[in-house]
């Protein structure tokens, strides 16, 4: 499964759920395979998705707050991963694409093949799944929409040569349509 | 600024409807952050930039925040500010400690404390320097840029050796 399958399948599942996109090609698959107001994409700030949706989970306490997250960014932010922890937002839903690699920028390696990121989530208080199939997708997303928990699912995606377009909306527009959704 | 003001200045946006404060601890804003956290209000982050990415949050679900730092980590900050606060216009007070104000502070805050206000400048982002005599004026024309869906910065000077 390359990572635009996996986004795609998990955003149609999601219908109105708030998702806080990473930026570069996350942003971008979801953008292509199932645009909602309910997305906000991140155009820059790498890293940071995972701390705007808990500052959105802590607010909007009743809604799940769903994070598209890749393993390059949180690398980024790992700091983030005890914020999470220590808050631990029972609402907080935390989507890791890892393809141990930096796809946006050419495919450079990241530490994620040897470190293994979803260990450092259970450290920190998360509640774990992982896994790299289509079928077991739909099943985790079936049991984690009860459990009162942070939650990351880590999706291990393959690299892939298919590039996504860009988001095409202006960032307040992004921003505009966002916060309506989550009203 | 001494204690007094410092809690003062909490106080002054905890009653006017800031409902987050988030941020990085620094010893220049030690007794505003103290009154925070006798209140319960504080959040602190492990960096700035997450700092800010939380606080984008919550602005985000309509509930008005302030970011508070030294101005060290707002040097870390400035590609978060440019690509998320100000690319997506969200509307954030930061509060920041000024160390290399004076010139024979510890030697790491000399060269940034010298840049930093031709920085906020080059930035583009509208600041007030507070003092003990107007810190209400300042604070009250940083709710207006709030209000105006406007990040702004207020900064506090450390004007004291330890």
């Amino acid at each position: 499964m390359i990572r635009r399958e996996a986004i795609g399948i998990l955003a149609k599942m999601l219908k109105n759920y708030p998702i806080v996109s990473a930026d570069g090609y996350t942003s971008r698959d979801l953008f292509e395979t199932c645009d909602k107001p309910s997305n906000f994409y991140m155009i820059g700030s790498m890293g940071l998705a995972s701390s705007i949706a808990l500052g959105v989970a802590v607010k909007k306490t009743k809604k799940k707050v769903f994070v598209f997250d890749g393993d390059g960014n949180i690398l980024m932010n790992l700091g983030s991963l005890t914020t999470i922890g220590r808050v631990s937002p029972k609402n907080l839903v935390h989507v890791v694409f890892d393809n141990s690699i930096h796809e946006s920028t050419g495919g450079q390696p990241t530490h994620s093949s040897v470190i293994k990121i979803e260990k450092i989530a259970q450290l920190c208080g998360y509640t774990v799944y992982k896994t790299n199939s289509k079928v077991k997708l739909k099943d985790i997303f079936k049991k984690i929409i009860k459990i009162r928990a942070p939650i990351m699912i880590l999706i291990k995606v393959e690299a892939s040569k298919i590039i996504s377009s860009r988001v095409i909306y202006s960032p307040t527009k992004i921003k505009n349509r966002f916060m309506r959704s989550i009203k | 600024m001494n204690e007094k003001i410092q809690r003062k200045v909490f106080q002054y946006f905890y009653k006017n409807k800031i409902e987050n404060f988030v941020g990085v601890p620094d010893s220049t804003i030690k007794y505003f952050i103290d009154e925070g956290l006798r209140y319960k209000k504080i959040l602190i982050a492990t960096r700035e930039e997450e700092a800010i990415g939380i606080a984008t949050g919550m602005s985000l679900a309509k509930s008005p925040s302030l970011v508070f730092m030294q101005n060290a980590g707002f040097g870390n900050s400035i590609s978060t500010i440019t690509s998320l606060v100000q690319l997506y216009k969200i509307p954030l007070i930061f509060l920041i400690g000024w160390r290399g104000y004076l010139p024979d502070d510890a030697p790491e805050h000399i060269k940034f404390g010298k840049i930093q206000p031709e920085l906020i400048k080059s930035l583009g982002l509208k600041s007030k320097v507070m003092s003990d005599s107007d810190w209400q004026k300042s604070c009250k024309w940083a709710l207006t840029q709030l209000n105006a869906v406007k990040p702004c910065l207020l900064i506090i000077k450390r004007e004291f050796h330890d």
